[in-house]
């Protein structure tokens, strides 16, 4: 399981070694076709500017590393594309309520996992030891232990804060990243059951049995 | 008067999809009325708020006067910011403060905030035995009582019940303004001290100065506007209405402010600083003749009560809102085990450090001095949010108003600087 919070700050290095820079962000694409969106794309910063590179020229490992596939890679401006989730900006810290309205704790960590060539978002980090471990000391907090997750396939769509009629229709993703936006689930909190998160391999592997299985009934 | 006022439950902030519960706004009577920049505030005026003013006047007269015209404009600029926060984002600042800082900056913004409000609540507390001393009680008894009944009447009674004996109990001091009129100030020394400035050289003015400050743009009362804002449902078309609240309720709370001061400096102005709560009840003396300190004890111990309860509960709300659990009043004591948490844990700080032996009003004092120093930290994350286009849109602080914002952080921080360094260097 890959985490987004110990990934956003670190160095990008392309093949050879060399740092481009600091990874800012995540990019996935988000449809209502999909429950665990891809990543498609991250966000760098080099130097003064931010730039966004592709998710075919990037390399995401466990439990917090980012490298380049080349010494080369194409890199375009930053800019929101329809269905697009910045996942550092959108998702990390941002209110999180269920069906009925109640609040969870604000996700102190968003967990991405490698299933077959893609890597793909998996579930939110609701627990507590999340936020002490990046308030901790840096070198820890690579350390990812997964305490409460939410499954993403139980994030219901992007919703505001204050509704002003229609606005969180339409796309799920609609609302990412504006100000106030946050995530809703299609279930009330206390029948969630939590990604069984004992040890990475395990959530992981639960990840993509679900995954196996939905693709089951999708196909049934 | 002291119109410290939090909701019956606390501001219940962004509630997605859900109009503010009717129960709440029943409760909040007060606040329908009176609107939320005029009780946010009024909240400068509590147990800190008046000995320090009653302080400012007794020791140096007339002269703080230009100071607090001002901290109010500075005031006005910064509740101004807060209310539009509120009003454009939904959002409360502890809430914004987690998204829009990284972690750890945002972990500060909140440590700073409990520790200015369990100063705060250290005199509070400390008012509650101050006043109960001019009936002859004293404070260790006064206040583990006090601790017991803000707590459990907090926690399992009925609080918004208790929070009106209390508002009215701290009406008392709208006798201030009356006082300050027959206590025959000389409006020429008055109306010349408003408008030019009479500082002192002095460490002990300049400690004054940050205490004003402390006390008049009380981080807490930043905290709470916002929630108010939002809980009240304030959205950018009816943003106007509230602007003109905010802006009021500030000149308002300042003017009685000033009056506390002038009718002290009347009375005991140059006598050097307060000793004890008796004797800045003197300054109603004009109003109440020989009954002036039982008034004086009355309208403290509301004031005091009132914000020993709504200081931790603002503090509660914030930080329960930063890590995004369940805050409410409403709530079982297990359904919102952290905000109820922080709750006691603030009361019982508080209580305790104000049953240290030791001058009850120094300590007062002391705590808005503490308030003073952390207000330019937190003003600044404030000011970071206002000016951000990515949160506020086209409602973010235009040119002009950075600019008299900044100057407004910028001056308050270089004061408290300067007091900092002076009181590291006394102690080398």
């Amino acid at each position: 399981m890959i985490s987004l919070a110990a990934l956003v700050g670190t160095d990008v290095q392309d093949s050879t070694g060399d740092s481009v820079g600091t990874l800012r962000d995540v990019v996935v694409h988000w449809t209502t076709a999909t429950a665990y969106p891809a990543v498609t794309a991250i966000v760098v910063r080099t130097g003064k500017q931010e730039v966004v590179i592709g998710a075919r020229w990037v390399e995401l490992s466990a439990p917090a590393t980012v490298r380049l596939r080349s010494s080369a890679a194409y890199a375009r401006a930053v800019e929101r594309h329809a269905a697009e989730v910045a996942l550092a900006h959108d998702v990390l810290d941002r209110q999180v309520i269920d069906v009925g309205g109640s609040e969870l704790m604000r996700p102190a960590d968003v967990y991405l996992a490698s299933v077959h060539d893609r890597v793909e978002l998996v579930g939110i980090e609701v627990g507590p030891r999340a936020l002490l471990r990046r308030l901790g000391p840096k070198r820890l907090r690579s350390r990812v232990r997964p305490e409460r997750v939410i499954d993403w396939a139980h994030i219901r769509s992007f919703s505001i804060a204050r509704d002003q009629g229609g606005s969180a229709r339409g796309r799920r993703s609609g609302l990412a990243g504006k100000a106030g936006a946050g995530l809703e689930l299609d279930a009330p909190a206390s029948e969630l059951r939590p990604l069984p998160a004992i040890d990475v391999e395990a959530a992981l592997e639960a990840s993509q049995k679900r995954k196996r299985r939905g693709n089951k009934n999708e196909r049934g | 008067m002291s119109v410290v006022d939090a909701p019956a439950s606390p501001p219940r902030a962004p509630a997605p999809r859900k109009a503010a519960p009717r129960g709440l706004k029943r409760a909040l009577g007060l606040v329908a009325i009176l609107g939320p920049g005029l009780i946010a505030a009024n909240a400068g005026n509590d147990a800190g708020g008046i000995l320090t003013y009653a302080s400012a006047g007794a020791q140096f007269g007339y002269r703080t006067l230009f100071l607090m015209v001002l901290i109010t404009v500075a005031l006005i600029v910064v509740q101004e910011m807060c209310s539009r926060l509120g009003a454009y984002t939904g959002e409360g600042l502890g809430a914004l403060i987690r998204e829009q800082f990284p972690l750890r900056s945002g972990a500060t913004a909140m440590t700073l905030l409990f520790v200015a409000n369990a100063g705060l609540t250290v005199s509070e507390f400390a008012g509650v035995g101050a006043s109960m001393e001019i009936f002859g009680v004293s404070r260790y008894i006064a206040v583990p009582i006090a601790l017991a009944g803000v707590w459990s009447v907090t926690v399992f009674g009925n609080y918004s019940r208790a929070e009106r004996v209390f508002l009215v109990m701290g009406l008392v001091f709208l006798a201030y303004p009356v006082a300050a009129i027959l206590g025959h100030p000389g409006a020429g020394v008055v109306l010349r001290n408003l408008a030019w400035p009479h500082f002192v050289a002095s460490k002990a003015f300049l400690l004054l100065s940050v205490a004003l400050i402390g006390t008049t743009i009380t981080p807490y009362m930043q905290f709470y506007l916002t929630a108010a804002v939002v809980d009240k449902g304030v959205t950018p078309q009816s943003y106007r209405a509230q602007r003109i609240d905010t802006i009021n309720g500030s000149i308002f709370s300042d003017l009685i402010s000033i009056f506390i001061i002038i009718a002290t400096a009347a009375a005991i102005g140059g006598t050097g600083a307060l000793s004890s709560a008796a004797e800045a009840a003197s300054a109603l003396r004009p109003v109440a003749g020989e009954s002036a300190e039982q008034l004086f004890a009355v309208g403290l111990l509301g004031a005091s009560l009132l914000a020993a309860t709504v200081v931790p509960l603002s503090t509660a709300y914030a930080i329960s809102e930063t890590a995004g659990v369940e805050r409410s009043l409403s709530r079982k004591l297990r359904e919102a085990p952290f905000f109820y948490g922080l709750f006691t844990a603030q009361v019982v700080i508080g209580a305790l450090i104000a049953l240290l032996p030791g001058n009850a009003v120094e300590l007062v004092v002391n705590a808005q001095v503490l308030n003073g120093f952390i207000t330019p930290i937190l003003l600044t994350y404030i000011l970071i949010l206002a000016n951000r286009r990515s949160v506020l849109g086209d409602a973010a602080n235009g040119r002009r108003f950075r600019v008299l914002a900044t100057v407004c952080v910028a001056v308050v921080g270089a004061l408290s600087a300067v007091v900092l360094i002076q009181t590291v260097a006394g102690w080398l």
